[in-house]
Formats: C-alpha cells, structure tokens, sequence
C-alpha cells in the first residue's frame, strides 16, 4: 500500500517515456524519411521492412496453396463445393497441398488488410469485387490474373469489367448473384394482393406493406446487427437516381456533395419503412444471415435476398410460395433501369505468394465444366461464365434472376464505396434509420463527415479514387 | 494471507535495511541483474508503445506518403461526435460501479452469515468470474435476444410490453451490456468482501451482538467500516476495468452499435487502427485515454491520502 | 406472562426463520443468474438445429453429439485449445519467473531506484492494453512475428509482469528475514537463497500469480485478435469469436464451440477453486 501511493505521485510511466522519446525521436526522423508511397503508416512500415526480414515465409510455402475463402454467405453449400475442388485437383496435382481458410464476413476485408500490413498472408485471398479489390491493387498486394490466365480463358469470364483497371484483370468472378425481394406468396394472397404481380414503384411497396401488416404479417424482415442489411437497401436505393458510375465516384471524392438529395435522400424513404413498424423488431440485433432466417420460417411476407439465398428460401418454405421483384423504382436515373447485380466476391492472387502460377491454374480449375456443373448443383447460384448453360437453371423464378444478372446493365453499388467509406458511413447509417438513434439528415451528414476524414486519413487512396474512371456497365 | 502483508513487510524492510545497506557498496550489480529480464519486457511492452502512440499521434498522413507533424489528429478528434459519444459511453458504463459493489457487499453479508450451504453458494456466485468474455457475450446474444429466455421470462410474467430487442435498441443497450459486465463481476466482489469479513476478529462482532444491534446496525457500524480498504480496491479496480477492459463485451456482442450507440474509448481504438486504417488518430485516441486512466488514478491517489489523514486526526 | 414470552419467542423465531428464508431465496435466484448463461450453453450445444428452433428452452429431449464433433472439425478448435494451452503456460512461466526475480530485488536489496522502479511498475497496472497495440502490432510486424506464439507471449508476460511483481514483492516482504540471515551465514548465495529457501516457502504466492496471470491469459481476446490474424495461429478465445461470426445462423454449433472453451477453466476452477478464489482476493492487497 505504502508503495502504490508513491507509485502514483512518480506517475510511473512518464519518467521512462522521456527518457527514451529524444532518442527514439531521431530515428522517427529518419524511418520517416525512409518510408515512401505506400498509402498508411500500417501499411508503410509494413511494407518498409518485408524485403529485408524473411518472415513472409511464415504464410506463403511454396507447394501448399493457402486460400482464403468466402462464399457461403452468399451462397449456402459453397463451401462444399470448395472442399470438393480440392479434392479433386488432388488427383490432377497430387504434391499440391491445398489449405482452405473459410472467412467470417464482417472480418473478411480487416483481416486481409492485417495481412497486407504484415506482408504476409495467403496465396489466394477473396474481396468483393471493383472498390475492395482495387484498394488491395493500389495497395500493391495483388497481382494481375490476366499475367497468369491466358485471354482465351478470361474471355469466357462474365463481369469482368468489375475488377479491370489500366488493361489488366486483377480477379476472377465465380458466381453472380443480384438483390431482390423475395417474396411470399401465401402471405401476398392473404393480405389480398395480387401473388403474381409484385409491386414495382415505390408507392405499390408501401400501399402492399400496409396491407400485409393489417393482415397480421410482418411486412419485411432483414437483419442489420452487422450492418449489412442497410447496405443492401443503400446498393439498391442509392443507384436509383445516378445515370453512371462516374457520378457516384466524383461525388465520394468531392465528399460536400454527398448530402444532397439525389445522393442520400433515400433514407427518408427508408425511414418511413421503419417509422411505420414494417420491419421485423428484431432487425437490429440480427445479423444478415439470421434475419433471413425469418422468411424462411414464413414469418415475414417480403425479404431482400440473393440468388443463393432464394433457393435456400425455396427449399426452406417450398418453391411456389417464393416469388421475386426487383426492388421497387421511386426514381429515373440510368442507373435504375438495370439490376442490382455483381459477381459479388472475386479471387486473387497475392503478390507475397510463393505459389503464384499454382494458384492462378488452381483458380482456373475451378472454371472447368464439371466444377461449374457441381457449383451450381451444390448452391443453385448461376456461375459467371460463357460457357456455362443457363438451360441448366430448372428453377423459374432463379432462372428470372439469372437472366437479369446476364442482359442490359448490372451494378452492386456498395462495390464503388471506398472500404473506409463504406465502413464508417454506408454501415452505421443504415444502423442510425433501422435503430432510430439518428434521423436521415444525420445519416447524410455522416457520409458527408466520412467522406471528409477519409480524405485527410487516407490521402493517397483518396489521389487513386480521384483519378480512377470506373467501367461503366453496359448499357449505360 | 495479505492482509497480515503491509504491516510485516514494512517491520521486515526495516530490519533488512541494514544487512542489506553494508553489502551494497560490494555488489552494487546484482540487484540491477535481477531486474533486467522485467526491464527488458516492461521497456519493450509498455514503455516503448508510449513513446511511439506519443510520437505517432503527432504524425499527419499526406498525400506523398510521408506524414507531416503536426496537430491536426487532436484537432479532428475535438470536431468527431463519435468521439464524444465514446467518451460519454465509458461514463456511463461507470455507474455499473455502484451498483456491482452494493451488490456484492449485500450477497457477502449473507454469505457471511454462514446460512446453509453458503460454501457451494460461493462457489457458484464466483463461477461467472472464470468464463472468458466473449464466452459470456456470445451466450447473452441469445439470452437477450427478442425471443430469448429474458423477453419470455417478461412476457410469462405478464410484463410483455417490457420485452425489447435488449441489444437493437440504442437507449438499452449500453445498459445490457452493463448487465453483462455486472453479471461477470459480481462473483470477485462477493469472494473478495466474503474474504475480509473472515479475517474480522470475532471480538468486535460478538462486542456488538451483546450490545444487542440488529443484522443492520451491526454490519453498517462493525463489518463494512472493516472493509473499507478492500471496498476501496475494488472500487477501482471496476472503474478501470470500466474504463479500459470492456473491450471484448463490445466486440462480442455489438461491434459497437446499433449506429454508434455502444461504441467504447477501446473499441474506437481498435476500430481506427484496425478498421479504418487510421493508425494516426488510433495513437491520438490512445494517448488521451491514457491520459484520461492516468488522472483518475492520481486523483484517486490524491482523493485516499486525503481520506487517510483526516483519520489520523 | 407466560402467552407473552411465548409470542416473543415466537415472534423471534419466525423473524430468524423468515430472515433464514430470505437469504436462501436470494443465494438461490443469484445461484440461477450465474449458472442460466451456462446451462444454456449445455443444453443447447447437444441439441440439433431443428430441436433449437422449436423449443429454446427445454433440455434436448434426443441430446446428439453432433455439433461437439463438427465444432471440432470445422472450425480448428483443437488447434486453438493447443495454441491457448502453449500460450497460457509460457507466458505464465516466463512472466513468474521474471518477476519471482525482480520481486526478490525489491524486497530483500537495497539499491539506487529500487523505489521508482517499484512505483512505476506497479502503476503499470492500469495502463488499458488497447493503448499499447498499435506500435506494438508494428514491431512485430517489422520483426516477423505477427501471426506467431511468440508474439503474444511476449506481450501476455510484459502485460502480466505488474501485478506479478506487485504480489511477489508484497509476499518477499512479509517472510521472516531470519531464515535468509542464517542462510548467508552458512555462505549461500543470494541466488541461492532464493532457490533454495525463499521459493520453496513461497509456493501459495506463486500459486497465486499463477492463477491470477493464466486466468487472464487464457481468456485474453484483443491482443489475441490483433496479433494472431491467421487461423493456424489463433488462441480459442480469439478463434471462438471469429468462428462465431462465421456460423452465427447456426446456434448449436456456436454454443458448442462456447462449450469446448469453457471446459479447460472450468475444470480447473472446480479441482483448484482454493487457489482461484485465494489467488485473486490476494491481488486486493492490503
């Protein structure tokens, strides 16, 4: 006791940190000097030190390919479908040894990062496609696919022009999946409406909602503990008033911009969604994948579901009550008249990796016709590839979905947000109108704020998005 | 065990001191060789990392790569309502303090009262003390979740109207996560009081039956005067675990939000370094944090010595 | 006179029973809270997913192992436990050991510091961890050691060594000096003395840092978490949590996870919970 009171008056750190801080300074000087062009202090020291020490090889070895996967979420039995890849490119590559690391979604993008800081980490890594792909390109941690992947290859390849940037293709699309509402026929008739047309504007989604809620159903269900569900009202909501991608990218950099209206005005419309108690009550603390559990047990009349997704509601409640829309217009920009589609995650390959021809062969197995035959077998999520028969889509209402995903123009917008942007701004917005912690001015005025801190924090990303000219999609 | 530390430590230093003086001159080395080994780990874990959260939160990135000082992390943090909300968040998990040590002096005194089987009582009031944080946090999702067992307890109790989504909405969540914490650390409070009453020299408390005080007077006048140092320590060992050991309840069982609602000093750390890739304000907010820790302690130093002369008078 | 006495008598003891009463009825409902999180963790790891979502509540009616064996095999929990188990016991071994002697040092040496040295290591205490991660995540990243043992280890023993030193010292101090005296006499070394007779006396202040330090070690989540990136490398708090993100549709399957890392401590505290109970109210000090 006698001692702890002492030990408080000394302040027992403060002595030591001056006494090494002038020393320590100095060579702060000199490291800062050193450490050039690589965007971060993370990432600069990171990548300061990689060439000297041998530690990568803690991760990378070469003849043992290390993936890191994601799939599931969006489509339940793609992990299956991985484990049987690896076994049976055992057969074709029997001393290549193939480890699979399934990711979590919500640390899929900061573990990677971690990795990139570190210099190390797997020979393949998944991110979703355009804006988390191209950050780890201008992060220099990947390299090029087309270097390593003939053109006749990547030429059968669909969406390709997500991931394109300076005439190189930095990733491999699997799959393509795009957002509708499902919804649930029994539930529709009950509350009166016509089970086999769907709202289409905005005004029919309300007056259809009101309905279903004085039925006795609960209108629509989601989860958005994780933030994601709000993101997928933002990828398709957000994209209703731009007429091309350019003018979402200019308006992220010029940040100011963001509040008005035409950018971020939809949350007024979300809000009355949740003022008005259409939402399942449990949406805040469900994550995505939980809170689509709710259609699933029939407890909701309308839910926002991916291709794999549907098919798992499909099984889950039986194929003909499952119906899908796309998400209802209240406006008329070029960007609406398409579909809210991306090949969602996309492969690549890591510049630290010891294995890279391996990896890029390993990835391209995968696109052979029985691998995409079993991908679609074991999820029912259609393959982004030429070569891949749609007539093998039994399913109406996937086969629909398959469709728009494949003719006139396709846009997961979230994919433009830089990851900083989307983290900080895209995710806790939708949480503010889904919680009602904040009204839609302040979820506006978040993006605005973001916008801004990411400029100052993160200058040198910011210099890579101002000269960055996204891919339009065709048929903008 | 301790309780006997203090006062043998001091009669015992005194009496090493002069042994120990004679030698010092002939091998001045050796204590200095017995400390190395926690000098090399306490430099490189603790004091390193100050210099460096020190020296980086003056770091401002730019666009050429090479971070300009200066003091422009600090003054983004001033304008940043998160921030603000992180700190005022931390406040308010403070006053889970009160209410743990009320809670846990109530279910000593009854242990204390040595009532049927308080022995396996103890045992299983301190058993939550031992689960790992994300443990526990991962189980109270599903406790708290809206068809969970505290909603159906609610509900069967006729209190329906109470039942609420305990971690989605933004008023009551900072409060369950309070819950949590106080669930977690009563069972220290209650083994750490239980342990001091016992060493409570009977006399005093046979001398207050005799004069006839009651359950109450006699624990308020007798037994908690006796505990006010251990009152004291775990008063503020729960004011830092408030402060600076939360972080994996958030991390388990909200991420933070819903929005900002549950965001922590620690996890806002976390998340600028980790997240947001912004290593510079990270270092700002740690450095504030710690200044913030620091202070506390001092005044808690300052608040104790006070306390302990007006008692010498 | 006699009706009197006798309402007294009884007033007393229904008072003494209603009290008993009470008192029971409060250790028994905050018996339940304690244990609840954890029966709920039992009863729904050994239950299907379909079981789980018709009755929450209830005990499994057809237990199943099921989810035990796949938390294992998906999610590399046997891995994990070894890492934790490598973890725990080196940091705790290399912390006690450091601080068994800087203790000795402080309480039985006079020398230049020996105040400041002691003041600032224990103030040390509450310094919040989250404070020190950014530079060091740094440091290990530049020395090739994030996603390794060691990494950890080293900041689990620089983290622990305060509050080792600060019991350690406290315990030194109280043991007679005599014994050491007559020792030196007899011409041991220090070092000596404090092989051969200051540790064996001290075994419960070992025991105590022992217990106190791999409590804290073995469920430790954010250095885990920041350090440990890798999935070969996590320690099974750290795993858990990411693995709980990973199956959070999937209720049984997380509990069971919960369950696994539950057991080792659990086990511990059962068989040890003297030590456990002692070793933490001895951090209270005085």
């Amino acid at each position: 006791m006698e001692d702890r009171k002492k030990g408080f008056r000394t302040g027992g750190w403060v002595p030591l940190d001056r006494k090494i801080s002038r020393r320590k300074f100095l060579r702060m000087v000199g490291a800062g000097a050193g450490a050039a062009a690589v965007p971060g202090l993370l990432a600069a020291c990171g990548g300061d030190t990689q060439q000297q020490s041998n530690a990568p090889s803690a991760k990378s070895v070469e003849g043992k390919l290390t993936f890191w996967y994601w799939g599931e979420s969006d489509a339940p039995g793609a992990n299956d479908w991985m484990d049987e890849n690896v076994k049976a490119y055992k057969k074709e590559k029997p001393d290549l040894e193939i480890s699979v690391v399934p990711q979590a979604t919500d640390t899929l993008i900061s573990s990677f990062q971690a990795a990139v800081s570190a210099q190390q980490g797997p020979d393949i890594a998944s991110q979703w496609a355009t804006g988390p792909v191209l950050t780890q390109v201008w992060q220099d941690a990947v390299v090029p696919i087309s270097d390593y992947v003939p053109k006749s290859e990547t030429d059968q390849w669909l969406n390709t022009t997500e991931n394109t940037l300076d005439g190189k293709l930095w990733a491999m699309p699997m799959y393509l999946i795009g957002i509708v509402v499902a919804y649930n026929k029994e539930h529709f008739q009950k509350a009166g409406l016509d089970s086999e047309n769907p709202p289409q504007t905005w005004d029919d989604l309300l007056s259809a909602c009101e309905k279903l809620k004085g039925s006795g159903v609960t209108p629509l269900s989601i989860g958005n503990q994780d933030g994601y569900g709000g993101a997928w009202f933002f990828a398709n909501m957000q994209l209703q008033n731009l007429d091309s991608l350019a003018e979402w990218v200019d308006a992220i950099v010029a940040g100011t911009e963001l509040s008005k209206a035409k950018y971020t005005g939809w949350y007024e419309l979300l809000d009355e969604l949740v003022k008005k108690k259409y939402f399942n009550d449990s949406v805040n603390s469900l994550k995505l994948d939980q809170g689509h559990s709710i259609f699933s047990r029939g407890q909701s009349a309308m839910s926002l579901g991916t291709d794999g997704i549907v098919g798992q509601w499909q099984k889950d409640l039986g194929a003909e009550k499952v119906g899908v829309m796309k998400m209802p217009k209240f406006a008329n920009g070029q960007l609406a008249q398409g579909f809210n589609a991306t090949q969602s995650i996309s492969y690549f390959i890591c510049k630290w990796s010891k294995n890279k021809q391996e990896a890029a062969d390993f990835l391209r197995f995968m696109h052979t016709p029985e691998r995409m035959k079993r991908w679609y077998e074991l999820t029912g999520v259609g393959v982004a590839d030429k070569r891949f028969d749609a007539a093998t889509i039994q399913d109406p209402v996937l086969k629909q979905m398959y469709g728009w995903e494949t003719t006139g123009s396709q846009v997961w917008l979230e994919n433009y947000n830089p990851v900083q942007v989307d983290s900080e701004a895209n995710i806790p917005a939708g949480q503010l109108i889904f919680s009602q912690s904040g009204s839609p001015n302040e979820a506006s005025q978040l993006w605005v704020q973001v916008a801004r801190r990411w400029q100052t924090q993160q200058p040198e990303q910011y210099q890579d998005w101002k000269s960055w000219k996204p891919a339009e999609p065709t048929g903008v | 065990m301790t309780q006997t530390g203090a006062p043998t430590g001091r009669a015992s230093a005194l009496r090493s001191a002069s042994p120990t003086k004679k030698k010092r001159r002939r091998v001045s080395l050796t204590p200095y060789l017995y400390l190395t080994p926690a000098i090399v780990f306490l430099g490189l874990v603790f004091a390193y990392p100050f210099v460096e959260i020190f020296r980086s939160s003056f770091l401002v990135p730019s666009v050429t790569g090479n971070p300009t000082l200066g003091t422009a992390n600090y003054k983004y943090l001033l304008g940043d309502q998160v921030f603000k909300q992180a700190i005022l968040h931390n406040l308010i998990l403070l006053l889970a303090v009160p209410i743990m040590t009320v809670l846990a002096l109530l279910f000593s005194l009854i242990l204390f009262d040595q009532v049927r089987g308080w022995k396996v009582y103890r045992t299983l009031i301190f058993t939550p003390y031992i689960l790992a944080v994300p443990v526990v946090g991962t189980t109270f999702i599903y406790l708290y979740s809206t068809g969970g067992i505290v909603n159906k307890i609610l509900r069967s109790a006729g209190a329906g109207f109470l039942a609420q989504d305990w971690l989605g909405n933004p008023k009551l969540v900072l409060p369950s996560i309070m819950s949590v914490i106080i669930y977690r650390e009563l069972g220290f409070g209650v083994v750490l009081f239980l342990a001091r009453m016992m060493s409570i020299p009977g006399e005093l408390l046979e001398a207050a039956k005799l004069d006839g005080a009651n359950w109450y007077r006699m624990h308020r006048h007798v037994t908690i005067p006796q505990l006010r140092s251990v009152i004291e320590f775990f008063v503020v060992v729960e004011i830092m675990t408030m402060l600076s050991w939360v972080f994996a309840y958030v991390y388990t069982m909200t991420g933070g939000g819903p929005g900002f609602a549950s965001v922590i000093m620690e996890f806002y750390i976390w998340q600028n370094a980790f997240e947001f890739q912004s290593p510079a304000i990270a270092s700002a907010l740690a450095v504030l944090l710690l200044v913030a820790v620091s202070g506390l302690v001092f005044l808690q130093h300052r608040l104790r010595r006070r306390s302990e002369s007006v008692d010498d008078v | 006179m006699s009706t009197t006495s006798s309402t007294a008598g009884g007033r007393t003891r229904r008072a003494f029973t209603i009290g008993r009463l009470l008192k029971q009825a409060l250790l028994i409902a905050m018996s339940v809270i304690a244990l609840y999180p954890l029966y709920y963790m039992v009863i729904t790891a050994f239950k299907t997913r379909e079981e789980y979502l018709n009755s929450q509540f209830m005990p499994p009616f057809h237990p199943t192992l099921e989810n035990v064996l796949e938390a294992l095999s998906q999610g590399d929990l046997v891995t994990w436990t070894l890492n934790s188990v490598i973890v725990t016991v080196s940091s705790v071994l290399i912390a006690t050991a450091v601080s068994v002697l800087a203790a000795y040092a402080l309480a039985r040496m006079d020398f230049y510091g020996r105040d400041a040295f002691l003041n600032g290591a224990v103030s040390l205490m509450v310094v919040p961890p989250v404070v020190l991660i950014v530079p060091l995540f740094l440091l290990m990243v530049e020395v090739g050691l994030i996603n390794t043992l060691p990494s950890v280890i080293i900041v689990y023993t620089g983290l622990t060594i305060p509050i080792s030193v600060y019991l350690l010292t406290n315990f030194f101090r109280a043991l007679p000096y005599e014994i050491e005296e007559a020792a030196r006499i007899d011409g041991c070394t220090t070092f000596g003395i404090l092989w051969r007779i200051v540790l064996p006396l001290s075994a419960p202040a070992l025991l105590t840092c022992v217990v106190v330090n791999a409590l804290y070690v073995w469920n430790e989540l954010l250095v885990a978490l920041v350090f440990l990136q890798s999935n070969e490398s996590r320690t099974l708090v750290a795993g858990l949590t990411l693995f709980k993100g990973q199956f959070s549709v999937d209720e049984p399957l997380v509990m069971s996870g919960a369950l696994i890392a539950t057991v080792p401590m659990l086990l511990l505290y059962l068989f040890g919970q003297r030590f456990f109970i002692r070793g933490l109210v001895a951090g209270s000090g005085k």
